[in-house]
C-alpha cells in the first residue's frame, strides 16, 4: 500500500489541468496499442528515449518537491527513493528503462534457476563487483544473502517481505539474524530454499532493492539499532554512491533530511561488469521547495530534471511550450473505487455492477487531468503488466457495465433490478460510509463517485481526510467497514500480474489487525483458489495467461469500479536527455541520463 | 523589574509545558496516521507493527511518553529523534535555524525600515495625496496572500524564471558563512516578500495611533512650548503611539521564528517552517513537537523582551 500511497499521491500533482488539453491528448497522436500509451507528437517517452550517453561527464540539479522516505536498500519503497537508491546499489536482478516486462542480471551473473518443483532458486553472482569505500572488497553471495537476512529484522522493517518472501525457509520465525532457507554455500553462488512451490514469484521480486549486497562485517554495528542506522552510513554497489564525510557518514553530509542529497561517483564501479552508461559525474538534488516554481525552473533552466510529478499547470505548460521536453510513461499505476465486497449492501453483486454502469469514469479521468496522464481503466490489470493484453488490453471485457465510460443509467437501472431494487433505486436502510482523499484532484472524483451512489438512490455519509488518514485509519483497517472508497490505487511492485493483482483482491491477504491493502475486502474463494494457483505458475508468458483469466473473474464479480489507469508526466530542462523508467512510473534514471 | 523578568520566565516555562502537552494530545486524539503502520509500510503483520510501535516507544501509556519526553528535554535537551530519518531533532532544528533567523531578522529591518515611516509620514499628512496612496498600497499588500506573494515576485524578478532577471530565484539560499554575498542576495526577494504584507499593517496601525496621539492634550503644549514640529512627533507622539507596534513586532518575530513556511517552501529556503511542515504530512511527531516548542519559546521570549522595551518606551509603565 505504502509505494501506492506516495507515489498516486504525486501523481495527483500532475492532475487538474485545462480540460482542453485533454482533448489535444487524442487529435495527433503515436499510439501504442500495446502500452495503453497515447501521446500527442513531440512528447517523450521512455521507450522513446536514447540509452546512450549524448555526453560524458557534468552535474544535473535534480529538483524534489518531497523528500526521501528511506534510502537504505532494505527499507526504501517509493519512486522518489528509487531513484537514487537504483543509482547506489545494483539488485541481482534490474529493468532497463524502457522495459516492465523482462529483468536483466545486474549483480547476478545470468537468469535466476528456478527447480521444478519451484521451491528452489539459486543465482549465481556476477564477478568483479566491488562496494564503495570504506568496504572496498568484491561483493559475494554472502554479502546478498546477509541483505535479504536484514529485511527479516525489526529494525529494518522492509515493507514487501510479507508479501514475496514470506515463504522462504524459516522467514514465518525470523527476528533478525541468518534465515535458514538463505544459503550462501560458496563465494558466487545464492541458494534460496522455499516451504511452498512459489520459485517464481520470488525470483521475480529478486529485482526490488532488498537483494542489493550488503557487507555483514560493516553494516551489523548499525542493524544492531532499531531502526536501523545502516542507511546513513551505507556503502554503494551502483555507479553512484551519497557523499558521506570523513567518518563515512551519508547523513548530514550527502543526505539532508528536507534539505539535499548529493550523489558522486563510485570510485570501485566497474563499467565492465555494468549495463548502465551511468553519463553523469554527479547529481546535486535540492529537496523542498514550490512544485510550480520548480517546474519552471526546470522547464526554462539548464542542467535540471524535476525529479517528482509535476504539477498540472507546469503540464500544460511542459505541453503548450516545451513539449520536446515533456515525458509521458504508461504504467504508472490505476485508481477505482473500493466498494466493500464483504459487509454492507455491496456484498451484492448486482449492486456492484450498478455502481460500475452509473460511474461516470470518463469525469473521474477528466478530473485527474484527461487524456494526457489517464486512460480510462476498463479491469484490474494495467498496461505494460504481463497479462494486460490477454485480459482485454484497453477495451476491457465485453460486459455491459463496462461498455460506456460515461456512465450508462438504463445498465445500472438493469442491475439494481437484479439486485431485487424492482424501482431501480436502493430502497434499503443502509447509510453507506464514504472516504475519499482531500488531495487534489481526490476531492472531485469524490463527489462524482459519492453523486453516482446517491443516483442510485443510496444515503451516503461523505467524508474527505488526508490520504494516509484514509488508508491508515478508514479503507486499510478492516474493522471500519468503509462501505465505498472512491480514490485508492495501486502500482505493480514489479512487472509481474501477480504483483499486480493479489495483494488488492486475494481475501486470503487481508489483514485484520495490520495494515490491509484489499480495501474492498474482496474475498471471493473461487478467485482466491484460482489466485493461490496461478501463483505456482511459472514462466512469463504462461503467469500472463494465468493472470488474465483471473483478471476477468474479477470483473465479472465486478470487485470495484476501476476508472485510471495513470501515465505520469515528468519534465526536464532543454539541454538533459533525459532518461525515465517505465518501470518505475516514468521517473528519471541518473543511470541513463547525460547532459546535451 | 527583576522580580517581574523571573515571574514572567516562570510563567513562560509553565506554557512550554501547557503547550507540549496540547500539541503531544492533539496528535494523538484527532485522526492522523499512525506512525508505526507508516514506518511499517504495506500489509505488515500486527507483530511488526507492534514491534515498530515498540521501538518507537509508543506502546507506553500516554503519560509516561510525555514524561519521557519531558524529562529528555530538561535533563538533556533530548528533542528525541525523528521516525524517519532517525536523526536527532535537536540536531534538524540547529541545522535549519541558521535560514529561518536569517529569513527572520532580515525581513523584520525591511518592515520597519518602511512601515513605520510610511506610518508616521501618513499620520502627519492626512488625506494627502501621499497619504491616500500608501494606504491604499498597504491595503494591496495586506490584501495579497504571502504565497501568492512571492510567486508573483518569482516570475516578475527571479534570475531563472522572471521576466526581468533581477534577484536570485528559488532554491539559491546558502548560509551565511558560507558565502555571505550569496547569502545576502539570495534573501533579497524573500525579504521583501515577507515583510510587505507585515510593513503595510504596521504602516496602517501606526497611522491611526499616532492620528490620536497627536490629538492629545500633551502634544498641544509641546508645540504651545514653542518645540519644533519634528521634535513634536517623533520625541512625543511616536514614542507614545508606537506601543501597539512593539506589542505587535514580539508577536510577530515570535510567530515567524517558529517559521514562515509559507516563505520558506515558495523560496525553497530550508528553515524551520518547512521542516515542521514536512514534519506534519510525515506525522513525524518528534520533529512536530521540537518545533512548536521552539515556537512558542521563541514567542514567550520575544513577549517578555516587548514587556521590558514598554518600560523604556512609555515612562507611565512601570512594573513592580
Amino acid at each position: 500500500m505504502m509505494k501506492s500511497l506516495r507515489m498516486i499521491s504525486l501523481a495527483a500533482l500532475a492532475s487538474a489541468f485545462a480540460l482542453g488539453l485533454a482533448a489535444c491528448g487524442s487529435s495527433k497522436s503515436s499510439v501504442s496499442a500495446n502500452s495503453g500509451l497515447n501521446v500527442p507528437q513531440g512528447v517523450q517517452t521512455p521507450a522513446s528515449e536514447s540509452q546512450t550517453c549524448v555526453k560524458h561527464g557534468g552535474t544535473l540539479n535534480a529538483l524534489d518537491h518531497g523528500d526521501y522516505e528511506h534510502i537504505d536498500p532494505g527499507l526504501s519503497y517509493y519512486a522518489l527513493d528509487y531513484e537514487a537508491v537504483y543509482a547506489t546499489q545494483r539488485p541481482l536482478y534490474s529493468y532497463k528503462p524502457n522495459s516492465f516486462k523482462e529483468p536483466v542480471p545486474d549483480l547476478a551473473e545470468s537468469a535466476p534457476q528456478i527447480s521444478s518443483d519451484a521451491k528452489t532458486v539459486t543465482i549465481h553472482i556476477r564477478h568483479g563487483v566491488h562496494f564503495s569505500p570504506p568496504v572496498n572488497r568484491e561483493v559475494s553471495a554472502a554479502d546478498v544473502a546477509y541483505a535479504l537476512d536484514r529485511g527479516f529484522n525489526p529494525g529494518v522493517p522492509n515493507p514487501y517481505v510479507p508479501t514475496y518472501f514470506k515463504s522462504i525457509e524459516g522467514a514465518s520465525k525470523a527476528k533478525g539474524g541468518a534465515v535458514p532457507g538463505i544459503k550462501a554455500p560458496d563465494k558466487y553462488t545464492l541458494v534460496i530454499h522455499l516451504t511452498e512451490p512459489a520459485g517464481a514469484i520470488v525470483a521475480d521480486a529478486l529485482v526490488l532493492p532488498l537483494s542489493a549486497a550488503v557487507p555483514e562485517e560493516y553494516a551489523k554495528k548499525y542493524d544492531a539499532k532499531s531502526p536501523s542506522e545502516y542507511g546513513n552510513f551505507q556503502v554503494a554497489t551502483g555507479p553512484y554512491m551519497f557523499k558521506a564525510n570523513g567518518e563515512h557518514k551519508v547523513l548530514g553530509t550527502g543526505y539532508q533530511p528536507g534539505k539535499s542529497a548529493t550523489l558522486v561517483r563510485n570510485p570501485n564501479w566497474n563499467a565492465s561488469t555494468d549495463f548502465r552508461p551511468a553519463c553523469l559525474d554527479q547529481i546535486n538534488i535540492s529537496i523542498g521547495g514550490d512544485p510550480t516554481v520548480i517546474g519552471r525552473q526546470v522547464l526554462e533552466g539548464s542542467n535540471s530534471v524535476q525529479n517528482d510529478a509535476p504539477t498540472g499547470s507546469n503540464v500544460k505548460l511542459a505541453y503548450q511550450k516545451f513539449r520536446s521536453q515533456l515525458e509521458i510513461s504508461p504504467g504508472a499505476g490505476d485508481h477505482y473505487v473500493a466498494l466493500n465486497n464483504s459487509h454492507g449492501p455491496f456484498t451484492n453483486v448486482n449492486l456492484r455492477k450498478a455502481f460500475w454502469a452509473a460511474l461516470n469514469r470518463e469525469a473521474m479521468n477528466k478530473a485527474r487531468g484527461g487524456a494526457l496522464v489517464t486512460n480510462v481503466m476498463t479491469h484490474f490489470m494495467y498496461p505494460e503488466i504481463p497479462g494486460f493484453e490477454e485480459a482485454g488490453g484497453l477495451t476491457g471485457p465485453k460486459v455491459d457495465y463496462n461498455e460506456h465510460p460515461q456512465g450508462d443509467t438504463a445498465v445500472a437501472e438493469k442491475y439494481m433490478k437484479l439486485a431485487g431494487y424492482p424501482g431501480g433505486k436502493y430502497t434499503g436502510a443502509a447509510t453507506l460510509q464514504v472516504v475519499g482523499n482531500n488531495g487534489a484532484p481526490g476531492p472531485e472524483e469524490s463527489e462524482i463517485a459519492n453523486q453516482a451512489l446517491k443516483n442510485l438512490g443510496f444515503k451516503t455519509k461523505f467524508n474527505l481526510v488526508d490520504q494516509a488518514t484514509m488508508y491508515s485509519k478508514y479503507c486499510g483497517v478492516v474493522k471500519e467497514n468503509i462501505d465505498v472508497c472512491p480514490t485508492v490505487g495501486w502500482i505493480s511492485d514489479f512487472g509481474d500480474p501477480q504483483a499486480t493483482l493479489d495483494v488488492p483482491f486475494n481475501g486470503k491477504g487481508i489483514i485484520t489487525s495490520g495494515t490491509n491493502s484489499n480495501w474492498g475486502l474482496v474475498n471471493h474463494p473461487a478467485i482466491n483458489n484460482a489466485m493461490e494457483a496461478a501463483a505456482k505458475v511459472v514462466g512469463i508468458e504462461a503467469r500472463a495467461k494465468a493472470w488474465a483469466n483471473i483478471d476477468r473473474e474479477l470483473v465479472a464479480e465486478a470487485v470495484a469500479a476501476p476508472y485510471d489507469w495513470d501515465k505520469q508526466a515528468s519534465i526536464r530542462a532543454s539541454n538533459v536527455a533525459g532518461v525515465g523508467d517505465l518501470w518505475n512510473v516514468g521517473y528519471w534514471d541518473y543511470n541513463f541520463t547525460s547532459l546535451k | 523589574m527583576t522580580r517581574y523578568i523571573i515571574r514572567r520566565l516562570l510563567w513562560g516555562v509553565l506554557l512550554l509545558i501547557v503547550v507540549s502537552a496540547l500539541t503531544f494530545l492533539f496528535f494523538r486524539v484527532f485522526p492522523t496516521a499512525d506512525p508505526a503502520k507508516l514506518r511499517a509500510g504495506r500489509l505488515q503483520s500486527p507483530k511488526i507493527i507492534a514491534e515498530i510501535r515498540h521501538g518507537l516507544g509508543l506502546d507506553k501509556p500516554l503519560i509516561t511518553q510525555f514524561w519521557l519526553y519531558m524529562k529528555g528535554i530538561f535533563l538533556h535537551f533530548d528533542l528525541g529523534y525523528s521516525y524517519y530519518s532517525s536523526a536527532s531533532v535537536k540536531s534538524l532544528i540547529f541545522n535549519r535555524l541558521p535560514a529561518t533567523l536569517s529569513l527572520t531578522l532580515g525581513a523584520v529591518i525591511v518592515w520597519l525600515l518602511v512601515g513605520v515611516p510610511v506610518g508616521i509620514i501618513s499620520a502627519i499628512k492626512r488625506r494627502s495625496l501621499l497619504d491616500r496612496a500608501a494606504m491604499g498600497t498597504a491595503l494591496v499588500f495586506v490584501s495579497a496572500p504571502v504565497f501568492w506573494l512571492g510567486l508573483i515576485s518569482l516570475y516578475l524578478f527571479a534570475s531563472d524564471i522572471g521576466r526581468v532577471h533581477v534577484f536570485p530565484g528559488a532554491n539559491s539560499y546558502v548560509g551565511l558563512t558560507a558565502d555571505p554575498l550569496k547569502w545576502f542576495t539570495s534573501l533579497i526577494l524573500p525579504w521583501l516578500v515577507l515583510a510587505a504584507t507585515t510593513a503595510a499593517i504596521y504602516a496602517r496601525l501606526l497611522r491611526g495611533s499616532l492620528i490620536e496621539t497627536m490629538e492629545e492634550d500633551y502634544i498641544r503644549t509641546a508645540r504651545a512650548k514653542g518645540l519644533r514640529e519634528r521634535r513634536v512627533v517623533l520625541r512625543h507622539g511616536v514614542r507614545s503611539a508606537i506601543n501597539p507596534i512593539v506589542t505587535l513586532l514580539g508577536i510577530d518575530i515570535g510567530v515567524l521564528l517558529g517559521g514562515a513556511v509559507l516563505t520558506e517552501t515558495v523560496f525553497n529556503i530550508p528553515g524551520i517552517g518547512r521542516l515542521n511542515y514536512q514534519a506534519i504530512t510525515n506525522s513525524d511527531f518528534p520533529i512536530v513537537q521540537g518545533t512548536v516548542l521552539l515556537a512558542a519559546l521563541f514567542i514567550v521570549l520575544a513577549n517578555i523582551v516587548v514587556d521590558i522595551a514598554y518600560a523604556y518606551l512609555d515612562p507611565r509603565v512601570r512594573y513592580s
